[in-house]
C-alpha cells in the first residue's frame, strides 16, 4: 500500500478574483494515489485512499506572483449537514502566515470502506472581503 | 509560501538624470504588504521575507524576489513591441508621400517645402556598440513621451525625450556579502522587462533587516559627432530586507501530524 497521497490544487488566483468563483476553470484538483481516484483535474476530485495512509494537501497558484493559501480544511459529516471540526478550535497562524500549515493527516482506521467523506475547502487570497472563497465538491473515498 | 516576490523598482528618469542621483527620484513596491513590508511606494521600502522551518532546523519554502525596473514618463513597456519602428516607418512613408506630392505640383517652392520635410523627418540616436569601435543606429527613430517623432535633429532643440527604461545590471551589497540572498539574471520570454529580470532566493534561517545595492543603468541622450547618442549612465541604489522564520506546523493540529478528523461512527 502505497503510504502518502498528494492532493496539489493548482488556482488562477487573478481569475478566481476576477469572476468571483473557483468554478469554471479556476481551481484544479488532482491526486498521485494509486488507487482510481475520480475527476481528477476538476473541483469534483474524490480521492480513494486507504486508513492508515497520510494526506497531504497542498496549494499552487498558476501565476507565482499571486497569493493563495488553504485557510481550512473542513470534513462535512456524511450523516447529517453538521460540520465536523475534529477537534476543538486550534489557534491557527495569523492571516497572513497561513503558509505555515501543513496540511497532512493520516486516514484514520475507522473510516468505513465504500463511504465518501466530503470536505470543505477554504481559500484565502490576499485579504479583503472576497478574498476567501470555497468549494465542497471534493472528497475522499475510503477503499 | 508558494508565492514569489515582485519588487517594482520605478524610476522617475528624467529627474535622476538631472539631479545625477537616483536618490528621492525611485520609487519601490512589492506585494509583500500583507506580509509586513514598510514604506510602500517610496525609496525606503522594507520589503518581508517570510521564511519557515521544519522541525529539524532546515528551511521550508524557498522565498523568490523578483525585480522589475520601470521608467516614470516613459512609453509604457506594454505597447507592442514593434511600436517603435511601426512609428519610424509611418514617419519615414510621410516623408516620401510628401515628396511625391512636391515633384507633382508644379510651381512649389522647392526648397521651402524640402525644409519643412527635412524638419519632421525626425532622428535616429545611437547607442554605443559593445562589438563594433563607436556605435549603431537602431531600427527606430526617438519618440516623445507621447509616441511621436520628435521632429527636429537640432542640438539647441530640448526635447521631451521618452526616457529608456533603467537596466539592472547587478544586486550587491550587505545581504549578498553575507549570503543571505543568491542573485542572478535569467532570461524571460516575457518582453515587458526586454527578456532580462533580475531575481534572487533568500537564506530565512538567519532573521534581521539586510541591505543591497542595486546597480542601475540609465540611458541619457547626449549631443556628439552631430547627432544624438545614447550614453549610458551608471548609479546605485539601496533598499532592505527583513527577514524572519516561523516553524511549520500541522494545519489542523497545529502541532505535528494526526489523524484526520473524519467522523467516528458512534459518536454523537
Amino acid at each position: 500500500m502505497k503510504t502518502k497521497i498528494d492532493i496539489v490544487i493548482l488556482v488562477d488566483v487573478i481569475s478566481a478574483l476576477s469572476d468571483g468563483t473557483l468554478l469554471d476553470g479556476n481551481l484544479a484538483m488532482m491526486d498521485n494515489g494509486h488507487l482510481p481516484s475520480t475527476d481528477q483535474g476538476t473541483p469534483e476530485l474524490c480521492t480513494v485512499c486507504q486508513p492508515g495512509q497520510t494526506i497531504q494537501w497542498t496549494i499552487h497558484a498558476v501565476d507565482l506572483q499571486t497569493p493563495v493559501e488553504i485557510r481550512r480544511i473542513t470534513f462535512l459529516d456524511t450523516r447529517s449537514d453538521v460540520e465536523d471540526s475534529g477537534d476543538a478550535a486550534v489557534e491557527s497562524p495569523p492571516g497572513d502566515r497561513l503558509s505555515l500549515n501543513v496540511w497532512s493527516g493520516v486516514v484514520p482506521p475507522w473510516a468505513i470502506p465504500g463511504a465518501v467523506y466530503k470536505y470543505r475547502l477554504e481559500l484565502q487570497m490576499y485579504e479583503g472581503k472576497n478574498s476567501v472563497m470555497t468549494i465542497d465538491s471534493c472528497s475522499l473515498r475510503c477503499a | 509560501m508558494t508565492q514569489q516576490l515582485a519588487i517594482i523598482v520605478l524610476i522617475d528618469v528624467a529627474a535622476a538624470l538631472k539631479a545625477r542621483t537616483l536618490k528621492d527620484n525611485t520609487y519601490l513596491f512589492d506585494n509583500m504588504k500583507l506580509q509586513g513590508s514598510e514604506n510602500e511606494g517610496t525609496g525606503d521600502l522594507v520589503t518581508a521575507i517570510n521564511g519557515s522551518y521544519w522541525f529539524d532546523g532546515s528551511q521550508a519554502e524557498e522565498q523568490v524576489m523578483n525585480w522589475l525596473p520601470y521608467a516614470l514618463g516613459a512609453i509604457p513597456p506594454t505597447v507592442p513591441r514593434s511600436f517603435y519602428s511601426d512609428r519610424t516607418r509611418d514617419s519615414d512613408q510621410e516623408a516620401l508621400a510628401a515628396l511625391t506630392k512636391i515633384a507633382a505640383t508644379p510651381g512649389t517652392n522647392i526648397v521651402a517645402e524640402l525644409d519643412r520635410i527635412k524638419q519632421r523627418l525626425g532622428t535616429r540616436a545611437s547607442v554605443k556598440s559593445v562589438h563594433r569601435a563607436g556605435h549603431v543606429r537602431p531600427g527606430h527613430k526617438i519618440l516623445d513621451l507621447r509616441g511621436e517623432i520628435v521632429p527636429s535633429d537640432s542640438r539647441d532643440d530640448i526635447p521631451e525625450l521618452s526616457n529608456a527604461a533603467p537596466v539592472i545590471t547587478g544586486i550587491t551589497g550587505e545581504a549578498v556579502d553575507k549570503q543571505i540572498i543568491y542573485p542572478a539574471q535569467y532570461g524571460s520570454p516575457d518582453l515587458v522587462t526586454d527578456g532580462w529580470y533580475w531575481s534572487a532566493s533568500v537564506d530565512t534561517s538567519r532573521p534581521g533587516i539586510y541591505v543591497y545595492t542595486m546597480e542601475i543603468h540609465l540611458r541619457e541622450p547626449v549631443w556628439k559627432h552631430g547627432g544624438w547618442l545614447w550614453e549610458p549612465v551608471r548609479m546605485t541604489f539601496t533598499s532592505k530586507i527583513k527577514v524572519t522564520s516561523l516553524p511549520k506546523r500541522n494545519g489542523f493540529t497545529q502541532a505535528d501530524v494526526g489523524l484526520l478528523p473524519l467522523s467516528c461512527p458512534g459518536t454523537p
